[in-house]
């Protein structure tokens, strides 16, 4: 592994004490902001502040130890790297409809269930990551998107209250709003990292100015002591049969979440970084659900790796193991500060509907920035259109799952769960006919480069391959062409064939001619413009670097030229 | 492949645009060699419109090269971004040429070596 430049501490360094505690108290910043979620389930269940704060203790234990596991790679846990956990949204949706339906009990008992199904998941992921290409990630993203977005309008209507919207409610949200965006776009280092925080902070106080915000939690906020054990009174757990699949398919996000999240980690605290180690993904796949359920068994809300570290990462420079320990150790803390709890569990209705617009714009581009980071065919364009129309419709249609029966109208209450059940489904239907592996021959006084070209564009398109993989092949194939038919006599036409899985491209090219040699070195200038071996010495040369693996040999009576692209 | 040649004060710009392979090589290098004999010898080279340059087309380079050195001259090359450059990386030949981030960069170096 090599520390890329722009980190000042990459994963495996020990930085300074002030650098180490900062970092971790930017992090923990982040985390408060996400605590928002279990607050509006607890609300959606009717819970008492008391049952509240609660929650949110007993989630920041479990987030505490949760992020000091992923840090330290022992055994089957641990990615190793720096990747907080806190609240997720991908939880949110199923989350707010099991509190309705059975309130307290039931989130916990499914968030145990979804956890386990997470877990269950890491353990297959290399054969499953077929059936969860990149483009359903980026869907559960967009989605988790939508979702927060819907629920940041229901309460700037203040539908998640009961009551009709009151101008001052808009006003707060406006201001919420205005302070968190002012914030991100026109300041530089500390006040942009947490304008977020800051926004909150800002809406929270001249709400509570204005009147607004719940007497009742308000007034738990004087009542509880500084210091206090976390309390587990609201703890009871149950299982409905109806809400299995909702909770599967969060676990089931939730793993894809941290897999993007652990890949976009490892791409940060490595230069020379090609693929994602999968090793250490399902590790940490495997820890973020044992959290969850463990998070849910303690009497809280389901948590995940959060994205939004990663941008406090980059900001930083810092990605140091370490600051995982120290994050742990502050959230630890917080959980034995009741007051701490008791302002996250009263801040107002309108501060939250700023918050959650702020935060969904940001969730919804790292949805689309996944979406488009491989090549895109008519059946991904089919499935991300009909499972975001299927979320859309679940979002502008609430009323349309009124008479279902209750198993079909868990499904129908989360865009999350519809928009990602319909991707899946397409998913797997359109894999019909998609072939790994395919051949195209080339005529040597045709225009080859063209069909090449073309070729491996739509294969590529096809196969879901990162687009410079298939930039590096059509190279390595139009080069190989060039010279084998200026310089070896190639007899007849030459035949391509392609294999692909999510990990290997291969090409094998090959002809009756006389073998075309991969040289190790490079020829001179000199003799590069001397003479016409020297320049297609230098093709091989260059083709030999342009592959991960480049072959070549002779194998009945055929010249076979062999490229290895890793995935 | 089309090429664009252009004049400005004592700097000719050549603007190869499409691909320099072996079919189109030979007349790349023909049009530079050309130039340089008949007298420019301060010359910049965009490759901003190239798609594709094969070994073929680096051999072209360094035969310009070469020439525009024997004649005192100065050869710069601007526009080698994204796979262009990706191309020289593997060629080893980003530390052969005077590359330059703009073409008024590129004419302003070439001008300089007075």
């Amino acid at each position: 592994m090599k520390k890329p430049a722009e980190l000042a501490y990459g994963v495996d360094e020990k930085p300074p004490g002030v650098v180490t505690w900062l970092s971790a108290a930017q992090h923990v910043a982040v985390l408060a902001v996400v605590m928002i979620f279990p607050v509006l389930v607890s609300r959606e269940a009717g819970a008492s502040p008391a049952a509240a704060a609660g929650i949110l203790s007993a989630g920041m234990l479990a987030m505490g130890l949760a992020t000091i596991l992923q840090a330290s790679s022992r055994g089957p846990l641990g990615s190793g790297y720096l990747a907080p956990t806190g609240f997720q949204a991908v939880y949110l949706g199923p989350s707010l409809a099991a509190a309705k339906l059975g309130g307290l009990p039931l989130v916990f008992g499914m968030t145990i269930f979804a956890g386990l199904i997470e877990a269950a998941v890491s353990r297959l992921w290399r054969p499953l990551r077929p059936y969860f290409p990149p483009e359903l990630s980026g869907l559960v993203v967009l989605f988790t998107a939508m979702a927060v977005a819907a629920l940041g309008i229901r309460y700037l209507l203040g539908e998640s209250a009961g009551e009709p919207a009151r101008s001052l409610n808009w006003a707060v949200a406006g201001l919420t709003l205005v302070t968190m965006v002012a914030l991100n776009l026109w300041t530089r280092g500390m006040p942009r990292m947490f304008c977020a925080l800051i926004g909150t902070v800002a809406g929270y106080v001249v709400a509570v100015w204005l009147g607004l915000g719940s007497v009742q939690e308000l007034a738990a906020i004087a009542a509880s002591p500084l210091v206090d054990f976390p309390r587990f009174e609201h703890l009871a757990w149950s299982f409905d049969l109806s809400m299995a699949l909702p909770f599967a398919v969060s676990g089931v996000a939730a793993a894809m979440n941290t897999s993007a999240n652990l890949t976009i980690f490892q791409r940060l605290n490595d230069a020379e970084w090609v693929r994602p180690d999968l090793g250490s993904i399902s590790r940490a796949t495997l820890t973020d659900g044992l959290a969850s359920s463990a998070s849910g068994a303690i009497g809280s809300c389901g948590i995940s790796t959060l994205s939004a570290s990663v941008g406090v990462v980059v900001a930083t420079g810092v990605s140091s193991r370490r600051i995982a320990y120290s994050i742990g150790a502050i959230v630890f803390v917080l959980a034995f500060l009741p007051k701490f709890t008791a302002v996250l569990v009263a801040i107002p209705g309108p501060v939250v509907a700023g918050a959650l617009l702020f935060m969904s714009c940001f969730i919804l581009i790292a949805g689309m920035q996944i979406l488009t980071s491989r090549m895109l065919d008519a059946r991904k364009t089919l499935v991300i259109g009909f499972s975001v129309a299927a979320a859309l419709a679940v979002l502008m249609f609430p009323a349309a799952s009124a008479g279902a029966p209750i198993w079909l109208q868990s499904l129908l209450d989360s865009p999350l769960v519809a928009g990602t059940l319909v991707a899946l489904a397409l998913n797997l239907a359109f894999r019909v006919g998609v072939r790994q592996k395919v051949g195209l021959a080339i005529d040597v006084a045709a225009n080859y480069a063209k069909a090449i070209e073309d070729f491996f564009m739509q294969r590529g398109a096809v196969w879901g391959a990162r687009p410079d993989v298939i930039r590096r092949a059509v190279f390595g194939v139009t080069q190989l062409a060039e010279t084998v038919i200026e310089n070896c006599n190639p007899q007849g036409p030459l035949a391509i064939e392609a294999s692909f899985d999510e990990f290997n491209l291969e090409v094998h090219v090959s002809y009756v001619g006389d073998l075309l040699e991969l040289p190790e070195s490079r020829p001179t200038d000199r003799e590069i413009r001397e003479s016409e071996d020297g320049t297609r010495r230098l093709a091989g040369f260059m083709l030999r670097r342009n592959a991960d693996r480049a072959q070549s040999m002779r194998q009945n009576g055929r010249a076979i030229i062999h490229f290895h692209f890793d995935h | 492949m089309d090429l664009v040649i252009t004049r400005s004060e004592n700097v000719s710009t050549v603007e190869p645009r499409g691909r320099i392979d072996s079919v189109t090589a030979k007349e790349f290098g023909d049009r530079l060699s050309q130039l340089i004999r008949s007298g420019a010898n301060r010359i910049v080279i965009d490759l901003a419109n190239i798609a594709y340059i094969s070994s073929a087309g680096f051999r072209a380079l360094l035969i310009a090269g070469k020439l525009v050195e024997e004649t005192d001259g100065k050869l710069a090359l601007c526009g080698v971004a994204g796979e262009v450059k990706r191309l020289f990386d593997l060629a080893s030949f980003t530390d052969l040429f005077l590359i330059c981030g703009t073409r008024d960069d590129c004419v302003a170096k070439v001008q300089a070596s007075d």
